[in-house]
């Protein structure tokens, strides 16, 4: 029962970092998009790369909600 | 150690289950998500090479597309080596994105033998998405892993890669080493758990979408699922080659790598006639 509470506030309180960092790279590609449409190829993997970076701490935060659940 | 959503025998266990052995060696189901995967890769590949045309028809088309647009991605960004290792990037995304879209296929994760165990019934699927399991994850990691450390060694040199580990004032080196060590190793780590967290937890949602509303409602995160597996397998593969290319340029040639798109502008100018050349 801990464990379930454990794992729930693991991933809640996980997500809120790269939620914050999520919507910020996403504002400022598409904000770079909106400024120089062209430039969409130059931006498109950088921008990958970095929501891919930002999503890992949310994926750290779900191993171990995983963790908590399922290794007793 | 089953996860049971609402409804009975909905169950998504965080290992794959065995489904016989031969031997010491055991066969789980993920394997056979992974061996289908690679199968239909193959097959396709197989049957498309034979009959290729230099127009292509609509179909070989759709799938030379991926082909074309993941080699100019590790064209325009893998530096000047990229021909080295265009197609191990290429194989880890068409591996990864077959591999997630066959595990949103229906009967996948749900036609299976019912094992009863005293805990309860127990459903173990024949097939079962090879990403939502760690082995299948880690196995391509360490390959990746392997891969940069290879090309890191092999442009560099054994002396200058083991003098990047030991950072630059040398006197701080028992501190950077570990820290230098740990960092490289956590790259393993990341790069296995996004794609088994996303994939499993993909696999999870599913499953408990479906036992809570069985109608309808499943479609739309099946549809989520598909850009997942997407963007899952392109961020493998983009990330196995950025850690390639900064593995490559670590030492030498940094002014050849600071402009990546210097030889794209390069085979755009042979594209139009110089005034040159219009003028004589």
């Amino acid at each position: 029962m801990t464990g379930n509470l454990a794992a729930g506030l693991a991933m809640g309180l996980g997500a809120i970092g790269p939620g914050i960092g999520l919507g910020i790279a996403v504002s400022k590609a598409m904000e770079a998009l909106g400024r120089n449409p062209e430039a969409s190829g130059a931006i498109f993997v950088p921008y990958v790369l970095g929501i891919a970076l930002a999503e890992a701490v949310a994926i750290y935060a779900l191993v171990v909600s995983l963790l908590l659940i399922f290794v007793k | 150690m089953p996860f049971f959503a609402a409804g009975e025998l909905v169950t998504v266990s965080i290992k794959a289950e065995p489904l016989f052995s031969i031997g010491p060696f055991t066969f789980t189901n993920s394997m056979v998500g992974a061996l289908l995967a690679s199968a239909v890769l193959l097959l396709v590949a197989w049957y498309f090479t034979r009959r290729s045309t230099l127009v292509p028809s609509r179909f070989q088309a759709l799938l030379e597309f991926p082909i074309d647009w993941m080699t100019s991605i590790v064209r325009d960004s893998g530096g000047s080596r990229w021909r080295g290792f265009v197609t191990l990037i290429l194989t880890f995304f068409l591996l990864i994105l077959v591999a997630n879209y066959l595990g949103l296929f229906p009967g996948v994760g749900t036609i299976g033998l019912v094992h009863h165990a005293e805990t309860g019934d127990e459903l173990v699927p024949f097939v079962r998405s090879a990403a939502a399991d760690l082995n299948f994850t880690l196995g391509l990691a360490i390959v990746s892993f392997v891969t940069f450390i290879w090309w890191g060694i092999r442009v560099n040199g054994v002396g200058n890669y083991l003098k990047e580990f030991l950072g630059e004032p040398r006197y701080m080196a028992p501190l950077m080493a570990p820290i230098h060590v740990i960092s490289e190793l956590s790259r393993l780590i990341s790069l296995s758990m996004r794609l088994f967290g996303n994939v499993f937890a993909g696999e999870v949602l599913l499953a408990t979408m479906l036992a809570l509303v069985p109608i309808a409602v499943p479609t739309v995160f099946i549809g989520l699922e598909l850009i997942f597996g997407f963007v899952q397998a392109l961020v493998f593969a983009l990330l196995a080659m950025t850690y390639i290319t900064l593995a490559i340029a670590e030492h030498a040639h940094h002014d050849e790598h600071e402009s990546p798109h210097a030889d794209l502008a390069a085979s755009e100018g042979t594209g139009h006639t110089p005034p040159a050349a219009e003028a004589a």
